[in-house]
């Protein structure tokens, strides 16, 4: 008897990112290998023959787990159901943009595909925003669906914690699955707080910390977090393309994590509706560390927070009100 | 705390050529075929999920830019089952102990290119690679070509790694035994996984020989074969050939570009299906060096279909060929052996 299939959304499921994710979901990476889904593609009416080739080959790869394919331009049909929202869909900044400009295309399409999914989304629906500025756009997409509970839409540091692993275990010489815990706090853009003050790495002789391991705390407060914050403007200049293969794992890592729960004395970063946490303001999408169980997140409190953290922590939660304030003035 | 910590098997070294892309084109379809598999590897979608792996990466140097791309990208995604990766256009490095070769790397027939134009690029390159290999990779590497054309290139790197086990050659037909299964599962409104055991046979080109004359259905009343199902023998003698023959183009028509999300996921199942074996009475198509079996001549890359158990695959035999797929099978044989004659003839 298999489970029953669970209906995932991804939106601008035609471009770079949605073609690197879909195969993944298909594959259970999202979810769990004995969980069937049913994907829902959903992109621009000029991307619908692009969106078919992406549906004809998800039938070619004769996925197991993969039990429909929903492939539409139309916002109701794409959200009709649906228990879990991957929005990689958005405005892109084209050179020369202003950021009133871009923020301005998200903010109708971020209120609009609120709309949809607030009225036709199975209850519950779990909501990943990836497109960016996604702290912001994931803010005015919980403004304009009230009936989603606030704590089921949240948006993607995991890429940026991801890759602060990586950097860790570059630096150090160890296996990326033997460092955890860092932290991204914040927006998701060049403010972020790439935090390791709590991060540890697992050695033959127990756990310790990241900072005495690494014994650079120059490194660690300069380079690293530049690093961290620039990796994807550094992977647009290898690849003459931004990161899709990274941003849709990281994606499945997020899903997974909240739907499947945390490991013992594991977080990792989320972008959630804060309530307060650590000083910040309430009423933002801010990047915390979180734990999940039982398919709900849990911000880890109590952590030490030193003075060039609580700076950081500032600085990126103050660009956040600046970006809510800029967001609401396009809606008027 | 020793006692505390999972043992964690050996990683395997997994190599994949033409990873960036062939003629430093960043669009180019080895490139994106490579990007696209190698999140899936190291997933252990390709070998299972409690195998680690170190990825080796190998492609020309004009790609070396997009290749290190890829490289940065990789611990990016902070993969718990991908120990290193090492990126490299030397093919020597590359090869070092390899367990598992996939060989996107080549040169795809472009419009209006002669056959033997497209053989006498190929050639030089299976040549060179199988050398190294030869030289380099573990006694055991299991090799998989999906570069086209891809049964002669398997063929070429066969003749010239003597020491490479011939069974351990292979070639990419299993996109094509993936789309003939869902080609069904939609004519009988199905789910594919309860269509098994199609066949391709031959060449993966477009005069394959998709077949579906010992496929079955599981439906609530036991297994029933398609055919018994699909009464219309029209249609699985023509359109259901035709349209697997012809997908790749189907494809390219909706997408402006071709297949690379479904042709990077059918390698990870003919090497998962390899290495860890095939469910009881299930088989899937492979191309590879047989020996003789259904009167096709030895001494050329054909796809059959086989069973995998314990690391070996085994061809399927005894099943009845009729002389509708007589003629095909044949036909088929004869253009290999054609193929073969011409990239041959590239070497002197």
């Amino acid at each position: 008897m298999g489970k029953e299939p669970v209906r995932v959304l991804v939106t601008g499921a035609a471009g770079q990112i949605g073609y690197a994710l879909v195969p993944m979901i298909a594959r259970g990476v999202m979810l769990g290998p004995d969980q069937p889904v049913i994907l829902h593609m959903l992109d621009i009416p000029p991307a619908a023959e692009a969106l078919n080739g992406v549906k004809m080959e998800l039938v070619d790869a004769a996925f197991p787990l993969l039990k429909g394919v929903v492939a539409t331009t139309d916002v109701v049909e794409g959200c009709t159901g649906v228990n879990i929202a991957i929005m990689v869909g958005g405005f892109p900044r084209k050179e020369g943009m202003e950021r009133k400009d871009v923020m301005s295309k998200n903010v109708s399409i971020y209120k609009s595909q609120a709309s949809a999914l607030e009225q036709h989304a199975a209850a519950n629906c779990k909501v990943l925003v990836v497109a960016n500025p996604a702290n912001t756009n994931a803010l005015i997409l919980k403004e304009f669906a009230p009936s989603i509970p606030e704590k089921n839409i949240t948006c993607l540091t995991r890429l940026d914690h991801n890759r602060a692993l990586g950097q860790i275990s570059e630096r150090l010489n160890v296996q990326v699955s033997d460092v955890k815990n860092a932290i991204i706090w914040g927006n998701h853009s060049s403010t972020q707080y790439p935090d390791v003050n709590h991060a540890t790495v697992k050695t033959p002789s127990g756990e310790k910390p990241v900072r005495e391991l690494v014994a650079d705390d120059a490194w660690l407060h300069g380079e690293f977090i530049a690093t961290v914050q620039q990796r994807g403007a550094a992977i647009i200049k290898a690849r003459k393309l931004s990161s899709a293969l990274s941003a849709a794992s990281s994606a499945c890592d997020h899903i997974r994590d909240w739907v499947l729960g945390t490991p013992e004395g594991t977080w990792v970063s989320t972008g959630v509706y804060s309530d307060g946490s650590y000083n910040v303001p309430a009423g933002l999408i801010y990047s915390f560390p979180v734990t999940c169980r039982n398919g709900e997140w849990k911000i880890v409190q109590g952590l030490s927070i030193d003075e060039l953290s609580r700076k950081k922590l500032d600085l990126t939660a103050e660009e956040l009100t600046e970006e809510k304030a800029l967001a609401y003035s396009c809606l008027s | 705390m020793w006692g505390s910590m999972k043992m964690e098997k050996e990683p395997m070294k997994v190599l994949v050529t033409g990873v960036a892309g062939m003629l430093a084109q960043p669009d180019s379809l080895f490139g994106q075929i490579g990007y696209a598999i190698a999140p899936m590897i190291a997933r252990g979608i390709m070998l299972g999920p409690n195998q680690p792996m170190i990825l080796h990466l190998l492609d020309i140097a004009p790609a070396t830019e997009a290749l290190n791309g890829v490289k940065m990208e990789l611990p990016d995604a902070a993969f718990p089952l991908l120990k290193e990766v090492h990126a490299t256009t030397d093919i020597t490095e590359t090869c070092k102990d390899v367990n598992i070769a996939i060989m996107l790397g080549g040169f795809p027939r472009k419009e209006g290119m002669e056959r033997k134009d497209m053989m006498s690029k190929n050639v030089p390159i299976y040549k060179e690679q199988a050398s190294a290999l030869e030289e380099h990779a573990a006694s055991d590497c299991k090799v998989l070509v999906v570069a086209n054309p891809a049964n002669t290139n398997a063929l070429i790197l066969k003749e010239f790694a003597p020491s490479i086990p011939e069974k351990n050659i292979t070639c990419l037909t299993r996109l094509d035994h993936n789309r003939a299964l869902s080609q069904i599962a939609e004519r009988i409104k199905v789910y594919v996984t309860d269509v098994k055991n199609v066949i391709i046979w031959g060449n993966h080109s477009s005069t394959q020989y998709p077949e579906a004359n010992h496929a079955t259905v599981t439906s609530i009343n036991g297994e029933r074969p398609v055919k018994e199902l699909d009464t219309d023998d029209l249609w699985l003698k023509n359109e259901f050939i035709n349209t697997v023959q012809q997908r790749g183009t189907a494809i390219i028509k909706a997408r402006k570009a071709s297949s690379v999300l479904s042709a990077a996921s059918a390698p990870c199942d003919h090497m998962l299906d390899w290495v860890l074996g095939t469910p009881k009475g299930i088989w899937l198509s492979m191309g590879a060096y047989f020996d003789g079996s259904y009167g096709i001549p030895k001494d050329i890359i054909y796809s059959f279909p086989v069973k995998c158990e314990k690391g070996k695959w085994s061809i399927v035999k005894g099943l009845k060929i009729d002389e509708f797929s007589r003629a095909k099978m044949d036909a088929i044989a004869k253009d290999l052996i054609d193929e073969k004659e011409v990239a041959h003839s590239c070497l002197n």
